[in-house]
């Protein structure tokens, strides 16, 4: 099964680019929404001999929060703004896409001096993870809306989480269930806020500045 | 008895979400918060058995910050009745938000599994964002949007350094602290030493040390006093608990110098940065806000020196969250009766609330640590702490930053309290309960500062022994 987790890996650090190479903000849910649904494969592919009910759980939960429904709150998040296309970029998506290349290359190169105990499964598990967390940073930091933040914020725990699925069970289920539920609750309570800031920036005198709706401002 | 201690707070939170009526919801709110005292202090004669396999239990570091969060938050409730008589809008969102921030607290308190309190510690970041945006304008949605960004961002890298504690400890195969504690010699220093990086800088954003403190003056300027008191008081603190907690593994396993000089790194930034900002700032709960990331440094460095100097920060635990119930609640009375807590709007207050000018007056010497107010005590504590191990350039550098301080803070209230007054909202009317409740604050913390309690002091040298540096 070595290949199919590499695959995954690999598939997932590439939606991560993807995202940074992408202006729709749409575009960029579903992308999302792709990457959370392939992550939710991995544990599949890890325990593929012995699936034990923990990994299903896992595999269910992430797919049903990250893969569906986070995808539908982000939509309502932005379903009556005028946003959803053009992201404005602070750095093109040209410059993007190297810099985001010059970071996978870092991860990888990071990774080969740390050592995971024990016998592992894959061995791209570690930089691609590290390589999706520092996707996620440079979705957060380069691009100016409210909602392409929390994106990558999620690209980020996506991340952290293939990192987490790959490795052991130290963690209850219970309180694996629990990170999950609270990375939802907390983009539940972002896109309310996302909301609320377009509703406050659409009234009033002040929203000559339609332009600046939804950005962090 | 802590599983119904977690559940209750969360049940009556629960309830205030419904559509019941505003007086029923104050109510509600004291009486979940005095059961939850009632309780609290009952367990200072009886400690509680562990609960869920261990996953719960009391220690004295527990006990302490249970103790703080139960005062803070009764009052509040005291407080809160007084602040809704001249507020028409409704207090269902703030009282329901405090009711699960008191119940994740308490879980925090008691979490002994590291996993456990990365969650507990993560709602209390969900729970309080609603809270920030309570005046629903553009600086609050700001602050709100700030808070929620940096600290989810902050707080995801400590989840990371959980995970990379749990590669280090893979042969215990497990994150309960006492198997980790009991096993530290099994743990792989390399991926410990970079799991405490990620722990001190997750769990440090959340705390607001410097450099990852820009959400601070924000999201204090822009909440109500009551919200500013819980997170300033208890919130930060929470994650100073899981800071210790990680300090008990760094001495278990001999890297307790390194984990320091991260603190020491940290500390320092955190009480420079509040020095340079707030001599400019012209309003009060932005001063405030600066002098409550000065006192998280205070408490990293009381920890990364051990021995007494830890015994001053845990002393400084209790001092600075009352300090905050002083200075916050005052801040959000004035910010009431004014309407705003900028200087050039609001002067002259001691001669039209001459109670509140003096709460004012009395939080600038508790805020400061002046004696006869404990956090002196404390504050003198740790500084004794980094003389005596000869870290001598620390405790001048130190004095000098809380000095800047004081003169930034003094500016300010004084500018606040005296002058030409300027004309309030509200008609001219001290409030008893908002009184009250700073009165109460005043009284306990000028108490420590003259006498300690026999049963504080036990606590808290418990509480040293425990994490053992």
């Amino acid at each position: 099964m070595t290949s199919w987790i590499d695959l995954s890996c690999i598939l997932i650090v590439f939606f991560a680019l993807a995202i940074l190479a992408t202006y729709r903000i749409g575009g960029m849910i579903k992308i999302f929404a792709a990457q959370s649904l392939t992550l939710g494969l991995v544990p599949f592919f890890l325990h593929a001999d012995a699936l034990s009910g923990r990994d299903v759980a896992i595999a269910l939960g992430t797919m049903v929060l990250k893969g569906a429904l986070v995808p539908y709150i982000l939509f309502w998040a932005i379903r009556h703004v005028s946003m959803r296309s053009e992201v404005k970029p602070i750095i093109g998506v040209g410059l993007s896409i190297i810099g985001g290349a010059v970071l996978i290359a870092g991860a990888f190169w990071v990774s080969l001096s740390l050592r995971l105990p024990g016998k592992q499964a894959s061995d791209l598990v570690l930089p691609c993870s590290l390589a999706t967390v520092l996707l996620g940073f440079m979705i957060m930091v380069t691009r100016t809306r409210a909602v392409t933040q929390v994106l990558g914020y999620l690209v980020m725990e996506n991340g952290i989480f293939l990192f987490a699925l790959s490795l052991f069970n130290a963690m209850p289920t219970l309180i694996e269930m629990g990170i999950l539920l609270d990375i939802f609750a907390a983009v539940f309570i972002m896109a309310i806020v996302v909301n609320h800031i377009n509703e406050e920036f659409e009234k009033g005198p002040a929203a000559v500045s339609r332009s600046k709706m939804g950005e962090t401002f | 008895m802590l599983f119904i201690l977690i559940a209750m707070p969360f049940i009556c939170a629960l309830t205030a979400f419904l559509p019941v009526g505003r007086r029923f919801r104050g109510r509600l709110f004291f009486a979940a918060s005095l059961a939850h005292a009632c309780a609290v202090a009952a367990f200072w004669k009886f400690s509680p058995a562990p609960e869920f396999n261990g996953f719960l239990v009391l220690d004295p570091l527990g006990l302490l910050l249970l103790s703080i969060v139960s005062f803070l938050f009764l009052s509040v409730a005291v407080y809160m009745f007084g602040y809704f008589e001249h507020e028409q809008r409704s207090n269902r969102t703030i009282i329901a938000c405090l009711l699960f921030l008191l119940s994740m607290m308490t879980l925090v308190s008691v979490s002994y599994h590291l996993g456990l309190l990365w969650v507990a510690v993560e709602t209390t970041t969900l729970f309080s964002a609603p809270l920030i945006s309570f005046h629903r304008n553009r600086q609050s949605l700001e602050a709100t949007w700030k808070y929620l960004l940096v600290c989810s961002v902050g707080i995801s890298l400590a989840l990371m350094g959980t995970f990379f504690l749990a590669v280090a400890a893979h042969r215990l195969n497990t994150l309960s602290l006492p198997a980790i504690l009991n096993g530290a010699p099994a743990l792989s220093v390399n991926w410990l030493k970079l799991s405490i990086i990620f722990l001190v800088v997750g769990y440090g954003c959340k705390m607001g040390l410097a450099p990852t403190h820009s959400w601070k003056p924000e999201t204090y300027g822009q909440s109500t006093g009551m919200v500013a008191v819980i997170m300033a008081g208890v919130v930060t603190q929470c994650s100073f608990l899981a800071l210790m907690r990680v300090g008990q593994i760094c001495a278990k396993t001999g890297l307790y110098g390194f984990f320091s000089s991260i603190l020491f790194l940290t500390g320092v930034l955190s009480l420079a940065i509040p020095a340079l900002f707030i001599i400019g700032e012209r309003n009060i709960k932005r001063a405030f806000a600066y002098s409550s990331i000065e006192h998280m440094g205070i408490l990293v460095l009381g920890l990364g020196l051990g021995g007494v100097g830890l015994f001053g920060a845990l002393f400084h635990m209790v001092n600075n969250a009352l300090a905050k119930v002083i200075m916050f609640l005052t801040a959000g009375s004035v910010a009431q009766k004014y309407g705003s807590s900028r200087v050039n709007e609001v002067r002259g207050v001691i001669h039209v609330y001459p109670v509140t000018g003096i709460f004012l007056i009395v939080s600038l010497l508790a805020g400061t640590g002046m004696f006869p107010f404990a956090t002196f005590h404390s504050e003198l504590l740790i500084i004794n702490a980094a003389v005596s191990s000869r870290h001598y350039l620390l405790a001048v550098f130190s004095v000098a930053c809380l000095a800047l301080i004081f003169i930034g803070i003094a500016r300010i209230v004084l500018d606040i309290v005296q002058g030409k007054q300027t004309e309030p909202l509200l008609k001219k009317k001290e409030n008893f309960y908002m009184n009250a409740a700073i009165f109460t604050a005043i009284i306990a913390l000028a108490g420590f500062g003259l006498w300690m309690p026999g049963p504080l002091e036990r606590v808290i040298s418990e509480a040293v022994t425990l994490v053992g540096a």
